[in-house]
C-alpha cells in the first residue's frame, strides 16, 4: 500500500516538476518559512517574514490562476479542433458524393456525344445522296413526259392503222378492177376466137 | 506444371512468346492470358494494382499448359474459363484455378467435316441469352454449342475461307463473322440462315489491296459495326449496310472494341488507338508488344477497372487510366 502511494506520489511530482521547478520549490520554501516564522520570536523579523510569506503566497496564487486559465484555453482549443475535424469530414463526404455525381454526368455526356457522332456519321452519308424532293420532282416530270410521249405514240399508231386500212381498201379495189379487166379481156378473146371459128365453118 | 529447368531455354521461349488471348475472371480480380505455347497464366490484378505491389505481384499466380497448340481464344462464363486451341474447346473451373489446382472440367470437339483436319478455333463468343457459345473455326464454319448439354446445335456454313472473328448482336440474336475471304456475314442464330453478306473489299473507300482482303477483327454495338484487317478500319451502319467512317490508320488492325463513346483498336503497330466515331484519331497510346493481338477491359470489378493489352511479347500491359501504360505483367 505504501509503495503504491509512493509511486503515485513520485509520478505526480515528476509530472508537476516538469512543468515549472520554480513553483514546487516556492511552495516548499513557503512551508519552511511558515514553520520558521511560527518558531521565530522577534516582532520586526516576524513582520518582514510575514510580508515575505504573503508575497510568496500571492505569487503561488498567481501562477495557479495562470495554470487554470491555460487549462481552460486548452479545453476550448480542443473543442475548436473537434469542430473543425467534423467540418472537414463532412466536406470530404460531400466531395465524394459530388465525385460520384460528376462521374455519372460524365457517362451521360459520353453517351450523348456518342449518339451525336453516330448521327453525324449517318448524316454525312445521307448528304451524299440527292435531296428527296428534287428526286420526286424529277420523277414526276419524267412520268409526265412518258405519258405525253405514249399519247403521241398511240395517236401515231392509230393514224398508221387508218392509212394502212385505206391503202388496203385501195389496193384491193385496184386488184378487183384488174381482175375484172383481165376477165373481160379473156371473155372478149374467147368470143372473138369463137366467132372466127364459126366463120370458118360457115365458109366451108 | 512443366518444370522450368533450363533458364536459357525459357529465356528463348519468352523472347518468342506471343500472347493471343486474355480473359478476366467473373469476380474481376484475376486475368488469364493464353500464349502460343499453349500455356495459360493467371495474374492477380488485385495484388498488382494494390499500393504494396512488388515485382512478384506482376508474375503469374499460377500457370499451366492448357493445349498442345497455341491458345487462340478464351472467354469466361460465371464459373468457368473456356479456352480454345487447335480444334478443341476446354473448360476450367475458376474456383479450382484460383486455388492452383488446374484440371480441366471438360473438353469438346466441334463436329468437323473430315476427321483428318484439325482446324484451329480462332474466336469464341458467349451468348448469355440462351447459354450457348459460338466458335469460329478454321474449317470455314461457325459452330454453336449449348453450354448445358454440350451438344453442337448449329453450324453456319458459307464462308469460303477460315473465320477469324465473331461478334454478337444481343438484341436481335444475330451473329457476325469475319473471315479470311474478305466477307462479313450475318447469321440468324435461331434459324441458322445467313441474313446478310458484306464484301468489305469491294467498297472503294475502305479497301486496301496492298494489304489484302482478310477481315481480322469485328465489334458491334446494336446498329453499328466496326471491322478491320486488310481493308482499313471502317465503321458501318448495319441497317443500311453502308460504310460511314473510314479511320485513317495505316496499319492492319487486329483487335477492335467499342468502349463508352470511343472505339479502341490495336494492330500491327505498338500502339493502342483511341478513335472517335466521327473519324478522328483521338490518341495513340504506346505499348510494349510490337503487334497487339488482344485488348481486354475489366468490367467485372469497378475498383480494378483496367485495360490490358497483349500481343507479340511476353509482357501484358496494364493501363489504369486508359491514357498511359501503368505497368506490365510478365510471364515467368
Amino acid at each position: 500500500m505504501g509503495a503504491v502511494t509512493d509511486d503515485e506520489v513520485i509520478r505526480k511530482r515528476l509530472l508537476i516538476d516538469g512543468d515549472g521547478a520554480g513553483d514546487d520549490r516556492r511552495i516548499n520554501l513557503l512551508v519552511k518559512s511558515f514553520i520558521k516564522w511560527c518558531n521565530s520570536g522577534s516582532q520586526e523579523e516576524g513582520y518582514s517574514q510575514y510580508q515575505r510569506m504573503l508575497s510568496t503566497l500571492s505569487q503561488c496564487e498567481f501562477s495557479m490562476g495562470k495554470t487554470l486559465l491555460v487549462y481552460d484555453m486548452n479545453l476550448r482549443e480542443m473543442e475548436n479542433y473537434e469542430k473543425i475535424y467534423k467540418d472537414i469530414e463532412n466536406s470530404i463526404a460531400a466531395a465524394h458524393e459530388k465525385i460520384a455525381e460528376c462521374k455519372k454526368q460524365i457517362l451521360q455526356a459520353k453517351r450523348i456525344r456518342k449518339n451525336r457522332q453516330e448521327y453525324d456519321a449517318l448524316a454525312k452519308v445521307i448528304q451524299h445522296h440527292p435531296d428527296r424532293h428534287e428526286t420526286l420532282k424529277q420523277l414526276e416530270a419524267l412520268g409526265k413526259e412518258l405519258q405525253h410521249l405514249s399519247h403521241i405514240k398511240e395517236n401515231v399508231e392509230d393514224k398508221l392503222e387508218l392509212r394502212r386500212k385505206q391503202f388496203h381498201v385501195l389496193l384491193s379495189t385496184i386488184h378487183e378492177l384488174q381482175q375484172t379487166l383481165e376477165n373481160d379481156e379473156k371473155l372478149s378473146e374467147a368470143e372473138e376466137s369463137q366467132e372466127t371459128h364459126m366463120e370458118a365453118e360457115t365458109k366451108q | 506444371m512443366v518444370p522450368r529447368e533450363m533458364d536459357a531455354q525459357r529465356a528463348l521461349e519468352l523472347l518468342h512468346m506471343t500472347v493471343f488471348s486474355q480473359s478476366v475472371s467473373p469476380c474481376g480480380k484475376y486475368l488469364a492470358a493464353g500464349n502460343n505455347y499453349g500455356e495459360i497464366a493467371i495474374f492477380s490484378l488485385s495484388a498488382a494494382l494494390s499500393s504494396e505491389a512488388k515485382e512478384e505481384s506482376k508474375k503469374p499466380v499460377v500457370s499451366f499448359t492448357a493445349h498442345d497448340g497455341p491458345v487462340y481464344a478464351m472467354v469466361s462464363t460465371e464459373r468457368q474459363l473456356l479456352s480454345s486451341g487447335n480444334g478443341e474447346l476446354r473448360a476450367w473451373n475458376w474456383s479450382d484455378i484460383v486455388k492452383k489446382g488446374c484440371k480441366e472440367a471438360w473438353s469438346r470437339r466441334p463436329p468437323y467435316r473430315s476427321s483428318l483436319e484439325v482446324p484451329e478455333i480462332n474466336s469464341l463468343q458467349l451468348n448469355p441469352k440462351d447459354n450457348s457459345i459460338l466458335l469460329a473455326g478454321g474449317d470455314c464454319a461457325v459452330h454453336a454449342m449449348d453450354l448445358e448439354s454440350g451438344t453442337f446445335t448449329h453450324e453456319f456454313r458459307g464462308h469460303s475461307d477460315y473465320v477469324h472473328c465473331l461478334a454478337l448482336r444481343d438484341q436481335s440474336q444475330e451473329c457476325l463473322s469475319g473471315s479470311e475471304d474478305g466477307t462479313v456475314r450475318m447469321w440468324d442464330l435461331r434459324t441458322g440462315a445467313q441474313v446478310h453478306l458484306i464484301e468489305v473489299h469491294k467498297y472503294e473507300e475502305c479497301s486496301r489491296p496492298q494489304h489484302g482482303k482478310w477481315i481480322r477483327c469485328l465489334a458491334t454495338d446494336c446498329d453499328w459495326m466496326v471491322c478491320g484487317g486488310g481493308p482499313a478500319l471502317t465503321l458501318w451502319h448495319l441497317r443500311s449496310v453502308t460504310p460511314t467512317t473510314v479511320f485513317p490508320l495505316p496499319h492492319c488492325q487486329q483487335h477492335v472494341m467499342f468502349y463508352q463513346d470511343l472505339i479502341l483498336s490495336a494492330g500491327h503497330s505498338p500502339a493502342i488507338n483511341h478513335l472517335q466515331i466521327s473519324g478522328e484519331v483521338r490518341a495513340q497510346i504506346p505499348c510494349t508488344p510490337r503487334s497487339v493481338h488482344s485488348l481486354c477491359v475489366n468490367e467485372h470489378s469497378p475498383e480494378h477497372k483496367v485495360l490490358t493489352a497483349a500481343g507479340s511479347s511476353h509482357k501484358v500491359d496494364v493501363f489504369t487510366n486508359f491514357s498511359y501504360r501503368a505497368f506490365s505483367l510478365c510471364f515467368a
